[in-house]
């Protein structure tokens, strides 16, 4: 099991836009992912109603936690979509 | 029998005509079978058939909006689809499954949990609960083989009634068939709100319960611009709204009757507006406002964040102009990283170019920057024009910077194109220096609102003086009269970019009065553009000549009906 924290770039938070590219991004891993607030417990990234509900604003910080074959690489992948602001993502 | 309003908030300014059709997309539930009558294998099979068809669905209607509507505004539908795989909420029907209940039941139940703790998440999170109904409606709909009203094929001039529409209700309306919309719930932002403006369709939300009473079939009228639904319309209200109805879009320039070619844009207030603007046939954008891009946010936007930006309106016009304001802010608008005291009366006090000439110069120069560099990279042809000059001084100061901000660019060897560059007139002061402004510059754009308000002293946000506050005033016009001409006078050309250039009842004394462009919200530009091809400027500027002589604001009312 590997963690990481990360400060959330995009503008608008882990909302619309960026939460469903943090959700897609999950999915096209096998490890198991997931993602804590600040001193709350960790929900699953791969779903989206778990992202929603956290709630988290720009400039807060997030844990990730993953586990499973990739999960190195799928934490690399997340941390990029979470320190990169919304405008530059590529369609 | 008599007409009746109701009255919600409008949100496009557009009236529609038409006979009611009633959506209800409520799926009632009889109650369950007995566990023991139901086979979880044949529920979970229906479940995963429902799944798929709302994948399918949602995959179109996502398709459809991104054509007809915009990339932004598909992207709901992504959310949309994330949350129909998403395994907290398919794990919670499939245990309902197994519990004994069918499928439409199992999917009433597993999206109860799921809404309720977004819902108690509140805020932002609570929007997403309204996300998640619309899901759950969907799939009800499709595991109980529910009829669906298919919206997109609705008779022509029928006016959608409902409790509430989601978005991808709204997304399916064919503008050329629906001639409006109202609903019981929303606001003004709501998303049904924000679609409606952007296909243009007649709409007001948020009238509340009396809606419900209305019956499939009357005939009513939507005025989107009053906010008004108004039901057993008498002759007149409805044929005024169906008049406002049957304006063609032109996309190509527009001349007069007898062949001046006047432009005609649009106003925007962020890039989404971009594709409405297009849409409703603009030529050109008129007034690019850049606030959007500053409110709202923790650090100022960098130059390459707002070159993006610019560039994306250029590319929108290829073959026409965008002119961008800077930043105009004051005491009333407050920015985090601005520091901006509080004044006694700002809009007498630090705002538009006062500031970028003061405390926000650093803001200024970033802003000029990425300006010059969207005018080298950019399809169409940008203008750049100062707000709130009230003297020369601070328009050589601005074509000073712009100056500096060239040399800079150029010994960094970055490309640039210095573009047309400009003021509002919004001061008297400016209209009295037009002559020495319009040598130093290429065009001016007339802030009307602002005119009006400083021109008649009378503020835009006090009641007691709204009466005032009245662009028709004598006074008014003959400032716009003064800016016209000292314009001319110098080589510059001279636009309109206030509320007024948008009302189709002055198209022709606006012409008359020598305005070479008119810019406004884009959903009023088909209806300039049909007074432009029907006006002759001859007769226009002699009737202009009349409102000019007039003593009150009174009598040029009286000479614009009198005109029509």
């Amino acid at each position: 099991m590997m963690e990481r924290t990360v400060t959330i770039v995009p503008e608008a938070g882990l909302h619309a836009r960026p939460a469903s590219k943090l959700v897609e991004t999950a999915n096209e891993f096998e490890s198991e992912v997931q993602i804590a607030a600040d001193g709350e417990d960790p929900v699953d990234a791969q779903s989206m109603l778990g992202v929603s509900s956290l709630g988290a604003e720009h400039g807060e910080e997030v844990r990730l936690i993953a586990d499973g074959p990739d999960a190195e690489a799928a934490l690399d992948a997340l941390e990029r979509v979470l320190s990169t602001p919304e405008d530059e993502y590529d369609e | 029998m008599s007409e009746r309003t109701l009255e919600g908030v409008g949100v496009t300014p557009l009236s529609g005509v038409g006979s009611v059709v009633w959506y209800d997309q409520e799926v009632e539930l009889s109650a369950p079978p007995a566990p023991e009558d139901v086979d979880a294998d044949t529920e979970r099979d229906r479940f995963s058939n429902a799944l798929g068809t709302a994948r399918e669905e949602l995959q179109a209607e996502r398709d459809r909006t991104a054509e007809e509507v915009g990339e932004d505004e598909a992207e709901i539908f992504d959310a949309h689809l994330q949350f129909l795989d998403d395994p907290q909420i398919t794990g919670a029907v499939e245990d309902a499954i197994d519990e004994g209940l069918p499928a439409e039941h199992a999917i009433q139940e597993g999206f109860e949990g799921a809404i309720e703790q977004l819902e108690a998440a509140g805020g932002r999170m609570a929007e997403r609960a309204d996300d998640l109904r619309d899901i759950r409606d969907r799939l009800l709909r499709i595991a109980t083989d529910a009829e669906r009203l298919d919206l997109s094929e609705l008779p022509e001039g029928t006016v959608l009634l409902a409790e509430m529409l989601t978005p991808s209700d709204t997304a399916q309306l064919d503008p050329d068939r629906v001639a409006g919309f109202a609903t019981a719930k929303g606001g003004r932002t709501s998303h049904a709100a924000i679609f409606a403006r952007s296909i243009g369709i007649p709409a007001v939300v948020g009238v509340g319960e009396d809606l419900l009473d209305i019956e499939a079939d009357a005939e009513v009228v939507v005025d989107g611009e009053a906010g008004d639904v108004i039901v057993d319309p008498d002759e007149e209200t409805r044929e005024r709204a169906a008049a406002s109805r049957d304006v063609e879009i032109r996309t190509d320039r527009v001349e007069t009757a007898d062949g001046e070619s006047v432009e005609v844009a649009a106003n925007i207030g962020t890039a989404a507006e971009l594709e409405g603007a297009v849409a409703q046939g603009a030529d050109a954008v008129g007034l690019f406002r850049t606030e959007f891009l500053f409110l709202d946010r923790e650090t100022p936007p960098d130059e390459d964040e707002q070159l993006e930006t610019y560039v994306e309106a250029l590319d929108a016009f290829p073959e026409g102009r965008v002119v961008v304001r800077t930043l105009d802010i004051g005491g009333d608008k407050p920015i985090p990283y601005v520091e901006a005291e509080e004044e006694d009366n700002p809009f007498l006090g630090t705002r538009g170019i006062r500031r970028s000439l003061g405390p926000d110069s650093e803001l200024f120069r970033t802003q000029l920057r990425a300006l010059l560099r969207a005018g080298a990279e950019g399809d169409g042809d940008l203008a750049v024009m100062f707000p709130m000059v009230a003297t020369v001084e601070e328009v050589d100061r601005s074509l000073e910077i712009v100056e500096n901000v060239a040399s800079e660019l150029d010994e960094a060897e970055i490309d640039y194109a210095v573009p047309e560059l400009g003021v509002m007139i919004e001061t008297p002061a400016a209209v009295f220096m037009g002559e020495q402004l319009a040598e130093r510059l290429d065009f001016f754009s007339i802030g009307t609102n602002d005119l009006t308000q400083y021109v008649m002293a009378a503020s835009r946000q006090n009641e007691a003086v709204a009466d005032l506050h009245n662009p028709r005033d004598p006074a008014v016009l003959r400032a716009i009269d003064r800016a016209v001409d000292a314009a001319h006078a110098g080589d510059a050309w001279i636009g309109m970019c206030g509320e007024m250039a948008g009302d189709p009842e002055l198209t022709e004394l606006l012409l008359g009065l020598g305005l070479d462009e008119l810019s406004m919200s884009a959903v009023t530009i088909p209806d300039v553009k049909a007074n432009v091809v029907e006006t002759d400027t001859a007769d226009a500027r002699e009737f202009a000549e009349r409102a000019l002589a007039s003593s009150t604001k009174d009598q040029v009312s009286q000479l614009l009906t009198d005109n029509t």
